[in-house]
């Protein structure tokens, strides 16, 4: 194998992990444009979701069947999470709402280890086995299933949010709640709406990587690390920044594991902690993200 | 042009007279009562004029009509009851509020942020069949009393300048088809002559569409060239009411409360 096939390679492969952290990341954008939180519990929600596929699945559910269900459970369960936890501390100080997602964070990943134990469960594959050859870089249907997954639901958001009404409304509320109170929109709901739809990216996310992380409460810790760097280096309130920062999260982790020494496959989960200080250091808005500048 | 589209069937003449009826107002913020009980109304289809020096509570008042603050008393728009009820379901009642700052949404294009304005007509109770088309002369409609949001129409409204943002807001307001346009400060931070094309607007409006008007503003002079009835607003009570015309001919209580040079001595 040459040194380019192999750096094509590592590169796939990094695309493959990167486009789950986007997924993740989206989700996190998503909350913190429609409501300016920083959803810590973000990557527990999306765990619990995997939980309801396995579930699903365990009572004898095929996965194509259990994937939609378990969206649909999602999308219900994190507009009630809004409904119910974060609603009653809508305008407390910031610090207020961060700690409310945190303990958000430690209730589902208690409950969850309560209802389903913490040990670890086979989550099935839905890709089929084997891959694709393109010109010596072998491509798995896996890494090729999770990048249209992700793909598709860029796609879908994407339309939502330019092309239908319901988007545009969305929109309107993102960029100034008053205002669109004012249009006689009611914001809470489009707030509840927000919620629903990042729990339902998120859910995607979960679901992806449970066959290669296995299920376990503990399993989207990491991920939301590398969520959080995506983000950061996207920038918080932009979506594209949070796809385009996921997949180069994904590439700069398997590269450094790859070919920095120093770094290996041990130390490549600190790669998304030095994004995430760079980024802050260099340019605190995110590649893609508006600087917090009031225009007059 | 058809009637706002409000639960409006024979009304008398008091209710004409009275269409926007404000009484005993009372409302501030937390412990800092601002309005201590005002009373007026508005006939429709006319455009009246709240005049005052800054923190009389000229925004206050507005506020409290469109539901951003809580007010007590009463305020009645064709009789149904304004106060307690939230922003959005003040605009269900047909009112709609240009707020101080304009409030345009920055990254939405200037033709969705007029769509957003029409965004109660095309859901719920109000979904009528032709109200889709509607929406589209509407827009049109708007178009020609604005022809710079014509051209702009693509644009990122955040990316307009402040007359043009102040016009997009306006407009997105008529997208309502409102009972009842609230205007607070619009010539704040424009040019004499923005101002004075913004005014020439409203005037068009006001006539063409018989839209009712409460406008309130610091530059007296332009608000009373529009104007049908007007109020002078002082720490919180009306001190002067009557017709737009009686208000300027008072040159000297003009004068102290408005800044208006007296008409003999500084001269225009």
């Amino acid at each position: 194998m040459s040194t380019l096939t192999d750096l094509l390679q590592q590169v796939v492969e990094g695309i493959g992990s990167g486009a789950v952290y986007a997924s993740l990341a989206l989700a996190l954008v998503l909350i913190h444009r429609f409501t300016g939180i920083v959803n810590f519990a973000q990557g527990e929600l999306a765990m619990l979701s995997t939980y309801v596929a396995w579930q699903l699945m365990a009572s004898g559910m095929p996965f194509w069947l259990a994937l939609p269900v378990t969206l649909a459970v999602s999308f219900v369960g994190g507009m009630l999470v809004e409904r119910l936890v974060i609603r009653p501390v809508q305008g407390a100080p910031e610090l207020t709402v961060v700690i409310v997602t945190v303990g958000l964070f430690i209730f589902v990943n208690a409950a969850a280890g309560l209802i389903w134990s913490f040990t670890v469960k086979a989550f099935p594959q839905p890709f089929p086995d084997g891959g694709i050859d393109l010109a010596g870089v072998r491509m798995d249907w896996s890494t090729v299933g999770i990048i249209g997954v992700v793909a598709v639901v860029m796609g879908l958001l994407y339309l939502l949010f330019q092309h239908t009404s319901i988007g545009l409304v969305m929109r309107a509320v993102a960029c100034n709640p008053e205002s669109a109170r004012l249009s006689g929109i009611r914001v809470s709901r489009v707030l509840m709406l927000g919620w629903g739809l990042a729990a339902t990216v998120g859910a995607v996310s979960g679901v992806l990587v449970a066959p290669v992380l296995f299920l376990e409460p503990n399993m989207m810790g990491g991920v939301l690390i590398y969520a959080f760097a995506a983000a950061t280096l996207g920038g918080f309130d932009s979506p594209v920044g949070a796809v385009v920062g996921g997949l180069f999260v994904g590439v700069a982790e398997t590269l450094a594991g790859a070919y920095v020494d120093v770094i290996g496959p041990d130390l490549k989960v600190g790669v998304p902690l030095v994004i995430i200080l760079a980024v802050l250091l260099v340019r605190p808005q995110g590649l893609f993200g508006r600087a917090a500048v009031e225009r007059a | 042009m058809s009637g706002p589209p409000i639960d409006g069937t024979e009304a008398g003449e008091t209710a004409e007279r009275d269409f926007l009826k404000v009484s005993g107002l009372r409302a501030g913020y937390g412990q800092a009562r601002v309005l201590h009980g005002l009373d007026f109304s508005v006939a429709r289809g006319e455009v009246c004029a709240v005049l005052g020096p800054n923190g009389a509570g000229k925004t206050t008042t507005l506020r409290a009509l469109c539901g951003m603050i809580r007010g007590r008393g009463s305020v009645t728009l064709n009789g149904a009851e304004l106060l307690g009820r939230s922003p959005e379901q003040a605009a269900r009642l047909g009112v709609a509020h240009v707020p101080e700052g304009r409030g345009t949404f920055n990254e939405l294009t200037v033709e969705e942020n007029l769509r957003i304005g029409a965004h109660l007509r095309t859901r719920g109770r109000w979904r009528g069949r032709g109200e889709r088309a509607a929406v589209a002369a509407d827009l049109e409609r708007i178009y020609e009393y604005f022809p710079k949001l014509r051209q702009r129409s693509r644009q990122a409204a955040g990316s307009l300048s402040g007359g043009e943002q102040q016009m997009l807001a306006i407009g997105r307001a008529l997208m309502l088809r409102p009972a009842l346009l609230l205007l607070d400060e619009p010539s704040l931070g424009l040019a004499p002559l923005v101002t004075r094309e913004l005014f020439e607007i409203v005037r068009t409006v006001n006539q063409e569409e018989r839209t009712t008007v409460v406008v309130v503003e610091q530059n007296a002079q332009l608000a009373l060239d529009i104007a049908h009835q007007a109020h002078v607003l002082e720490a919180g009570r009306l001190v002067l009411s009557g017709s737009a015309a009686q208000i300027r001919e008072d040159g000297q209580v003009a004068e102290v409360y408005l800044g208006v040079p007296a008409r003999s001595g500084q001269g225009g």
